[in-house]
Order: C-alpha cells, then structure tokens, then sequence
C-alpha cells in the first residue's frame, strides 16, 4: 500500500521572497549549529528511546527501559505501571517524561504523589533526569514550572484546583493510583477533570480482577474508550469476576497495563537469610507475662476489651517499659477508678518494678556484637525504642532512633547519621516507610508485627534494589507466649519470610478475608481453650494456603504483558 | 547530548548572535542578550511594544543558563538547562528560524589578473520523518547544481571543506542559473517523493493493522449501543490521528551557493 507524502511548502516562499529582496541571509555559523541541532534531534529508528543516551547518572535496568519502550512505543503514553514494590517505578515514569521531553510532544507536566514522597520525586526527577520538576510551595508555580510536583491533597483544592484546571497537561502522572479505583471519590473526580495528553498511573497493587475498577482506571486514561457506563456495567455486570473469560477486556488491560515481578525482572536478587531467636523469659519477666495474660480471668475489674490484655501480653514480650506506659495510660483514662481497678493496676506495676533484665534486649546486645556490622531493630514500641537507646548507649554501642512522625528533614538526616556515624537504628513501625537503607543487611525484629505486609515493608527497606549482600532477618520470639503461636503460624507454617511483597499482596487481596490483625486478635482474644485457638489458627493457615494455590493455578491472568 | 555538549552548544549560540557572555564558568553561564535576542527568547512583546512607543532606552535581559546544577555555585540563580527542556527547544527552535535562509560564495584566490566564475547552487537539508504511531526521521542534505541540474547528496558535508564567505570576492562573477530557484526547489521534492514512494513501506502497514486491531476492540465496546455519541466518535479520531501512517517532508534550512567547478567533487 502507497503512503501519503507531504512536503512542506512554507519554507519555498519565503525563499522566494528573500531572494527578490536580495536578503535577509543568515549566518552561517547559526546556519552550521543549527544542521548540529538537527542531527541531534533526529529520532533515527522507529523502535528505541532516546533519553537513555542523555543521562549520564543514570544506568537504568533493562526492565525499566523495557517499560519505558513499552509505554512510548506500543501504548501511546497512557498506562498503568503496575511493577511490584522496589522495581523502580519512579525511574520508569522519569524515563518515559525525559523520553517524551527529548521529542518535544511534552513541555508542561505534573506529578502527584504522596505528601511525604514529594521532595523525593523533585530531587530524583533533577539529580537523576536533569528534569528541573519544582515542588509546588508557592501558588504562582502552576503556571510558570513547567514540571511541578505536587501532592493530591494540595492540588484538589482551592485557589489551587482552578489555576490546575486552566493549564493544559501534556502528561500527567499519578503516584500511588490504586487510590483512584473508585470513582465516586473527589480524587477521581479531579484527576479526570485535568486536561492532559499523555497519563501514567502508578500503583504497587495490581489492577484486581474486578470491573469496575478496570472501567474506572481505563476511562481515566481513554474516556470513552469503554462506551458509556452502563452499557458497559450491563454488559459485565458491575461486581462479577469474568475478567479472565472475556479475551476483550484481557485485550484490553495488557493494552494499558505493565507489571513486573520480581522474579521476571532477571535481576539476581540477594537472598534472605531467616532465623528465629528463641528467647527464654526470666523468673520475673514470666511473672509479669502471666500476670498481664490472667488478668481476664479475675473478674470483670478490668471494662476494657479484650484489645488491651492482648497488647500487654505483646509489650510483655518486649519490654518492661512498654508495659509500664499502656498501665499508667490505663489508669489516667478512667476518670474515677473504682479502688480495685487501682490496685490491680498498683500490683501490676509492682510486678513491672520486680523486673529487673530484658532478657532481649541482653540477646540483642549479643547479636549486635557478633554480627559487628549495621543492623536495624524493630519494635512496635516507643517505649522499647527508648529503653533500647539507652540499654545500647550503656554498652558502647552507637544508636540513632527513627519514628515515621519526623519530618522529611529529620528522617533524611537520621538515615544519614546511621550510614555514617552510628551502628544501629532503632525504628518504631510508622518509620518502616519511605525510607530506603540498602547500605545494611541485618535487621532484628525485636517484637513481629501480625499484619505481615507491615513486616514486608520492612524487610523491605534493605532488600531492595541496590541491596549488595544477603540479607538477614533474626526474629525475636519469647518462648510459650502469643508471639511464639504468631510467629509459628504466620511466618513459619506459610514461610512468610521467603516470599516477596507481590506474592502476599495478591494472596491477600484475593482472599479478601479482610484484616489479618482482627483474625489473630479473634484466635487469641477469644478463645476460650488452646484447643480452640489450635483449630482456629489451622483454618486460617488453610485458608492462606488454599488461596496460594489458587493463585497458582490461575496464572498470571490479566496481570502479565506478554 | 551531554550536559558538557550542551554548554559548549550554548556558548555557541550566543557568540554568533553577539551576546557578550558576561560570566561562563563551570556548570552555568550569563549571558546579556541583545535586543534581537531578547525579542527572540524572552517572550515580552508588550514591553518592546511600549518601548518603540514612548521611544525609551532598551534595556535587554540578562539571562542565566545552568548547564549542570552538581558543580554550578549553589547561590547562582537561574534555569536548569537540560537536554528535553522547553528553554533548550526553544534556542533550538531559533537556532533553525535564525538561520533558515542562506547566500554564500567560494572564497577562493583568483589567479592574478583574471576573473573567476562562480556557478549557482541550490541546497536544501530536509527532515524526512515516517511518522504512524510510532517516528523516525532521516536527515538529508541535497544539492543542486542549477546550472545542468546535477543534484548531489550530503551537499552539507561538502560545504564545510569549502571555504565559504557572505560577501562576494573580488575578481568574481556569478553565472546565472538556468533553473529558477522554485523549479529547483520541485526537482528536489520530486525526486525525493519518488524515491520515498518506492521504499519498502511494510512499516505502514503494521501501523495500520494495528489501528485496525483497536478499532476492532472499540467497535466491541460499543456494538449494542444505539447511539454511539460524541466520545465513540472522538475515540475514533483519536484512532486516526495516533496510528494513520504519513511520510512529511520539511525543509531544516537551505540557500544559494556560488561555488567553482572544483569544489563538488
């Protein structure tokens, strides 16, 4: 088939003109430096990106590129970068920006992310692309910033949602997307409101299977592209899950979406070492312990729920201190205390007092010793976080806490106190986020937590890109206690600990059994026998297992991009 | 391009148009533009508008370049310059709209006493871009002799062994062409459609069975809908517009050469 060729005739006229007018000429150095200009803008191959070529700080992994290829070449810009947690989407969206900026199509960007990864976007877009992305502190930076960065939550709303919505995007992309699903939402509202040519979504969470989440992430891409919605909904009934039975819409998902595994990425992963450290109580630790665990059965002095006698059976587990705070907090909360609830508390405080070692912590120390290198420790606990500042400091060892309420300034300077100057950093659960710390490969998990996607994301933070070691996980559990039947069940039974984020994701979600915490809380609250917590943790690890073999069974319908 | 390339290309730029560059160290540069310059990049008309009303002394900006924000001063002020930022398309773009019209002669010696002719050359350099839903561009630079039609490729590259010179030198005459420059300038079009024309195009038509696959999934989206409405159709335009596969020629720059009969070989 013949193909249409254009010439453009612009250029002759004025040539004509110049030459009845004997001039203006040109220079013909800017004559000669525009021909190099030209050379260096050609797009010589219809395959291939250009921007690699210019970022020299930059040595992407052919994943990346390949997703970058992918979005440029065959989706036309709009997509879903779906890749598992610690791929690199961020250097993905940057390649795909950079590319579409070399080839003039994008001039005016904007970025939304979380609040807190807002600094991190604008530093990684210019050290890492030379892309000048701005924070947006100042309202006047919507319009004069070409690329500006900016979290959700600022930009939907006012003064700065109508100055948005005047520009003209010519790609816009969204971090942390899966938010977007529902579309009822002003997010989703918002998003679709902007005016924009090319879009990317990112998200950790695979598209599930459900349809009205594909209508809703698709149209936000391609309005109109689905037909109207309810004749859509009509067609695929709004909850159902045929996603996998119907080839058009699988079509149509590997059109728009892009997700890596790890495993496909091809990279050598270093491996994880997981050892549990079983830890034996002291005569006066036990006492506390089960002092903390009776108290349910002595009457009904104590009104609270069930919630409380299980968290200090955990602090228990962890430190003295942590019991002593959850006590004294109990006792300012009632307004009156009956005499009795004040002496049970009195008494339980006496036993706290009696305690006088933390046989973990004295564990810890020996760890901390013999593995002579960086380590983190965990704990739920600020109170343990506090106490273990301490105990180390007593022993020469340089530590530097990390808790996810400081701000961005104070983290950055923590992670960088710890690489430089101090051997171990103690963080609380909320500092397991947004913070990456592959220069070490030990961590301690002083106390586990039951949720285990808050253990992955710490876990997490070392093994991750650019981990060099293998990693190692030493898992604190005090032996005959809650968290030796938690960690049995969860991260032995189901080997938790060697497998990686998207393969829990997707058994979680799948599963849709809701709250991992209200199912333990349920096995060990309210049982009245260990007969009946044995049975019901069997059935939940059945449950987990079964949904594993589903997913294996099922493939990787509607997720892969082949 | 590298971030060195691009400094190096800057200063470049500014020279030929002769801006002073007031201050060029490692990582960014100063510039004071010229009048010509400031109308060029820094996007003020109505300041030049009031200026040539009320006949005020000018006053062009100063503009500063950073070429590589790591080892430029951290207090310098001014715009990150990198390769795919707006500023840098933008002196691209007056780069190519400075200089797209050219007359240029040989500057050869003349043998004592004689007189030397120069002949009439037409050359183009043109961007030849295949473009569906994917691009590519091939540069060429064409010459044309418009005297007996001879047409040359990499005319460019020759010219630069050439040594070349706006004014005319002395001892020298032109020859006139017997091809006007707008029917030359048809020769070298229809020569190259000629040639595009007989190129393998297989690429045109995996773009169009691709667009076809799309329209096929769109038409399924909407086969039991009586009206389709406005976003089917705007759907479909954009269907066209992403994937239609087109061949575009358009010119870079171009002129006249006066050259001796040896300096294309």
């Amino acid at each position: 088939m013949t193909v249409h060729i254009e010439f453009d005739s612009s250029w002759q006229n004025e040539f004509i003109q110049r030459i009845d007018n004997d001039g203006p000429w040109g220079s013909w150095e800017l004559y000669k430096l525009a021909i190099e200009v030209e050379k260096h803008t050609v797009i010589p191959e219809f395959a291939g990106l250009q921007a690699p070529l210019h970022l020299p700080n930059l040595t992407p992994l052919p994943h990346q590129l390949e997703v970058a290829r992918q979005v440029v070449e065959n989706m036309n810009g709009k997509a879903i970068l779906a890749d598992e947690v610690g791929l690199g989407k961020t250097i993905e969206a940057g390649l795909i920006l950079k590319e579409y900026m070399i080839r003039g199509l994008v001039k005016k960007a904007l970025i939304l992310v979380p609040a807190s990864l807002v600094t991190q976007w604008s530093m990684e877009m210019n050290s890492k692309f030379f892309i000048p992305a701005v924070a947006q502190r100042k309202s006047y930076v919507w319009e004069q910033c070409d690329v500006v960065v900016s979290s959700i939550d600022t930009a939907k709303r006012e003064p700065h949602r109508e100055i948005i919505f005047q520009q003209d995007y010519d790609l816009i992309i969204i971090d942390e997307a899966h938010k977007l699903k529902n579309n009822k939402t002003k997010n989703y509202e918002f998003v679709q409101s902007l005016r924009k040519k090319f879009c990317l979504l990112l998200t950790a969470t695979p598209i599930q299977n459900r349809i009205s989440e594909i209508f809703n992430l698709v149209s936000l891409l391609k309005p109109g592209h689905l037909g109207t919605e309810t004749a859509f909904y009509e067609k695929y009934r709004k909850d159902s899950r045929s996603l996998d039975d119907d080839e058009h819409l699988k079509q149509l998902v590997n059109k728009v979406m892009i997700r890596n595994r790890r495993q496909d990425t091809g990279i050598e992963w270093t491996k994880r070492h997981v050892e549990t450290i079983p830890i034996e109580f002291s005569e006066d630790e036990k006492n506390l312990y089960d002092a903390v665990s009776n108290m349910h059965r002595e009457g009904d002095w104590i009104s609270s729920s069930q919630f409380s006698v299980m968290t200090l059976q955990r602090e228990a587990c962890s430190s003295r201190e942590a019991v002593f705070y959850t006590l004294r907090n109990m006792l300012k909360k009632q307004e009156e205390p009956s005499m009795q609830f004040e002496e049970k508390i009195q008494s339980l405080i006496g036993k706290v007092e009696a305690v006088q070692r933390n046989s973990k912590a004295e564990k810890a120390l020996d760890y901390i010793n013999k593995i002579n290198d960086k380590v983190i420790i965990f704990t739920e606990y600020r109170a343990t976080q506090m106490y273990l500042q301490w105990f180390l400091k007593q022993h020469g060892i340089t530590s530097v806490p990390f808790r996810g309420g400081f701000k961005r300034g104070k983290k950055d300077w923590m992670r960088e106190l710890f690489q430089n100057h101090a051997q171990v950093l103690i963080a609380t659960e909320a500092g397991g986020e947004g913070i990456n710390l592959q220069f070490c490969s030990h961590i301690i998990n002083f106390d586990l937590p039951w949720n285990p996607m808050r253990l992955e994301q710490r876990i997490g933070r070392i093994h991750r890109l650019g981990q060099k070691s293998d990693v190692h996980i030493y898992n604190f559990a005090t032996k005959d206690t809650v968290e030796e039947h938690v960690l049995k069940l969860l991260y032995e039974k189901i080997h938790l600990f060697e497998k990686v984020v998207g393969d829990l994701d997707d058994i979680l979600t799948k599963l849709q059994f809701g709250n991992i915490d209200d199912h333990l809380l349920d096995i060990f609250g309210k049982s009245s026998s260990e007969g009946e917590m044995r049975i019901k943790m069997d059935n939940l690890t059945a449950m987990i297992e079964f949904a594993e073999t589903m997913k294996e069974e099922s493939g990787h319908a509607a997720t892969g991009n082949s | 391009m590298q971030q060195q390339e691009i400094h190096n290309f800057l200063e470049r730029y500014f020279q030929s148009n002769q801006c002073e560059i007031i201050d060029n160290k490692q990582g960014y540069m100063t510039v004071q533009l010229t009048i010509e310059l400031d109308k060029e990049l820094m996007n003020r008309p109505f300041y030049w508008h009031y200026l040539e009303k009320t006949g005020g002394i000018p006053n062009p900006m100063q503009l500063t370049l950073i070429t590589d924000p790591t080892i430029a001063p951290e207090d310098i002020k001014g715009e990150v310059i990198h390769f795919g930022s707006p500023r840098l398309h933008q002196i691209f773009q007056s780069t190519k709209n400075l200089a797209g019209y050219i007359r240029l002669y040989e500057d050869h010696k003349a043998a004592p006493g004689g007189q030397m002719s120069l002949r009439p050359w037409l050359g183009m350099n043109l961007r030849i871009s295949y473009q569906c839903d994917r691009k590519k561009d091939i540069f060429q630079s064409i010459g044309l002799h418009l005297i007996n039609g001879q047409m040359v490729d990499h005319f460019h590259d020759r010219l630069l062994k050439v040594n070349l010179t706006p004014k005319i030198p002395d001892y020298t005459f032109t020859l006139s062409p017997f091809i006007k420059p707008q029917s030359g300038i048809a020769r070298v079009a229809n020569y190259l459609k000629e040639t595009i024309s007989m190129e393998n195009h297989d690429w045109a038509d995996e773009a169009r069975e691709r667009w076809q696959k799309d329209l096929q999934l769109l038409e399924h989206f909407y086969e039991d809908t009586e009206d389709k409405g406005e976003s089917y159709d705007n759907e479909k335009a954009a269907l066209k517009d992403q994937y239609e596969p087109n061949v575009c020629i358009s010119i870079v720059n171009g002129g006249l050469y006066y050259l001796t009969d040896q300096a294309i070989g």
